[in-house]
């Protein structure tokens, strides 16, 4: 297998949480992670970001935007 | 008010005005506050109805709308120039971009995980709000929409590789001016940086 530092791990966190990578490189972080607790610090801290901001953004429109957008293409349908 | 639907307007109000709440949560991204997140909704709504006939059936809706966004902000709001929103950000190197991995000791760890997560919705909204648009746009796409990569590239008209580039700098950014909230608010999280 791959060797990887702490560096090369640390500097993957988003393409690996992402699954922007092979399935053999998530295979080689995923190993060192589970011996690796600065590492393993480091992902559970993006990890926690990610769903912190997840949460953060989570406002719904209003109903009065969705009658809105509808006039809109109405009007729209009317001049076709 | 008209008469009857259209067949167009009956596929389009089925397949198109249900991704609403993401076109809704991207838009106030975009623009930072909600009466401008709607003008742009409806906006981008009315360009994709008139752009209906060229949506290939079968590809990705969602993506192609948040394509359409964000041309419909960038001639909105004439944000861009014309070499296609490269900012000055993009040019620096990674340590000039801020402190945000140089957490050294686990209990600084632990206490900035404690406190990222209990900071207030608002804070890291606000947070994001003050990252500049385009790397704000990729944090949001990837990290809350869940994109791939190449998506969000075709999304916001950029190459992949810029694409990487922002949402490690857009995340370090966003953490530090959350590490200087955490730190205000009395957490005990990572050094300052000295610079």
């Amino acid at each position: 297998m791959k060797q990887v530092d702490c560096e090369d791990v640390k500097r993957n966190v988003h393409e690996y949480l992402h699954s922007a990578m092979v399935e053999s490189e998530i295979e080689v972080i995923t190993a060192h992670i589970a011996n690796c607790d600065s590492c393993e610090q480091h992902y559970d801290i993006e990890v926690v970001f990610n769903q912190v901001i997840q949460r953060s953004c989570d406002e719904a429109p209003t109903e009065e935007l969705a009658e809105r957008v509808m006039r809109r293409l109405r009007e729209a349908q009317d001049h076709d | 008010m008209s008469g009857d639907k259209s067949e167009k307007l009956v596929t389009f109000e089925q397949q198109a005005l249900p991704l609403m709440p993401q076109l809704y949560g991207a838009a106030l991204r975009w623009t930072r506050n909600p009466s401008d997140a709607e003008d742009l909704v409806q906006e981008t709504f009315a360009k994709a109805f008139a752009a209906w006939d060229k949506f290939q059936q079968g590809t990705n809706l969602k993506a192609w709308l948040f394509r359409i966004m964000t041309n419909t902000h960038i001639n909105l709001y004439n944000k861009r120039n014309k070499d296609q929103a490269k900012t000055a950000l993009d040019d620096l190197e990674d340590w000039q971009v801020g402190s945000g991995e140089s957490v050294t000791s686990s209990t600084n760890r632990s206490a900035e995980l404690e406190a990222l997560d209990n900071l207030p919705a608002n804070i890291i909204r606000e947070a994001m709000d003050q990252i500049p648009d385009e790397f704000r746009m990729v944090v949001y796409y990837a990290v809350v929409e869940g994109l791939p990569y190449a998506e969000i590239a075709e999304v916001m008209d950029t190459p992949v590789g810029t694409v990487m580039s922002r949402l490690h700098r857009g995340k370090k950014l966003l953490r530090t001016l959350l590490q200087d909230y955490a730190r205000q608010e009395g957490y005990d999280v990572s050094e300052k940086e000295e610079s």
